[in-house]
């Protein structure tokens, strides 16, 4: 359905520009690996805490508001470093199916982050079960790290 | 620098001749697998690397004292060097001659050193008087520079990390 999309985007002018430079590519690469250290760190920070582990004698709530901006830097830059790369690569993603996983558990991801997991880490501790607290954790970790990390390493290693 | 490395040349390629070594390059899936857990212990180390550098440059995780974050990030950090380390020797055990005439591996491996170096420093410099920053909205230079210092330098690692497979220099 949408290969005509994936087809057009290959075809730009742009994306061949990408894929004829020898060093475009790469450099997108190791940027998009730095921004994705920076995520996976304001991330993880706030998802051992609610595991009940790291930074345990702070509030889960001061931890999450601190963590909570450099997490969306490192998305935003995650972003715009994916989607050069999405170009040049267009009808390969296109025919990869651990880049279908990333593509379908990103948005669920996400708003999980937004709903569920900002709900849980910023309210008064009191307030949220312990069970509960270290589930949200956890299905943070497996949907990032299990869900879109994973399989995002894997696109380049098996096409 | 080819001078340098000349007395590792033998023991790479001896290790290269090895049977588990070329199984393991020739493997279908163990090869990939460690790669992706490489990444996964990167995550976690490289991430809590950023966060307590983060806040020793005053910028980010300010409402924690730093010898907190410390304290408590340590044991992570350390799981994710750990594993980081040990999948990154399975690869170069496995692919030993790739990575020996490889540029950015060796540049790798150098910054990382750097880095190493840097961390005791700022341990037996900044870190010493921490008890009088350990709170403060802006930590001392020593501190600051420890902190920018940490992200350039496993900035560099991670870079150089990545651009292995794209071997520009190889003669």
């Amino acid at each position: 359905m949408l290969q005509p999309y994936f087809q057009w985007m290959n075809d730009l002018a742009v994306s061949k520009a990408i894929g004829e430079s020898i060093w475009i590519y790469p450099l997108v690469q190791a940027i998009h690996l730095l921004f994705l250290a920076l995520f996976a760190g304001s991330l993880l920070i706030v998802d051992l805490r609610l595991m009940g582990w790291g930074m345990r004698e702070q509030p889960v709530a001061k931890v999450a508001r601190d963590a909570w901006p450099w997490m969306i830097l490192g998305f935003v830059g995650l972003v715009v470093t994916g989607i050069p790369q999405l170009m040049q690569n267009a009808m390969r993603e296109y025919f990869s199916e651990f880049f279908w996983i990333k593509m379908y558990v990103l948005p669920i991801a996400l708003i999980y982050t937004f709903t569920i997991r900002r709900m849980v880490s910023m309210a008064d501790e009191s307030r949220v079960a312990p069970a509960m607290s270290k589930l949200t954790g956890f299905a943070s970790i497996l949907l990032w790290i299990g869900g879109v990390a994973v399989p995002s390493r894997l696109i380049g290693l098996f096409t | 620098m080819a001078d340098l490395l000349k007395p590792l040349h033998d023991l790479f390629f001896a290790i290269s001749e090895m049977e588990n070594s070329i199984a393991l390059r020739e493997s279908q899936f163990v090869w990939p697998l460690f790669e992706v857990v490489h990444v996964v212990f990167m995550c976690l180390f490289a991430g809590l690397i950023v966060m307590m550098d983060l806040r020793l440059l005053g910028v980010g995780n300010m409402q924690t004292p730093f010898t907190q974050l410390q304290k408590r990030l340590f044991p992570w950090q350390m799981v994710g060097m750990t594993g980081a380390a040990m999948t990154g020797l399975v690869l170069v055990f496995g692919d030993p001659m790739r990575f020996y005439g490889n540029i950015f591996f060796w540049m790798k491996m150098l910054m990382m050193v750097i880095a190493a170096v840097n961390a005791m420093a700022f341990h037996y410099i900044a870190y010493f008087s921490v008890d009088s920053w350990d709170n403060a909205r802006v930590p001392p230079f020593g501190a600051k520079l420890a902190g920018a210092l940490g992200v350039a330098l496993w900035g560099f690692v991670i870079i150089a990390g990545r651009l292995i497979p794209y071997n520009w220099f190889q003669n």
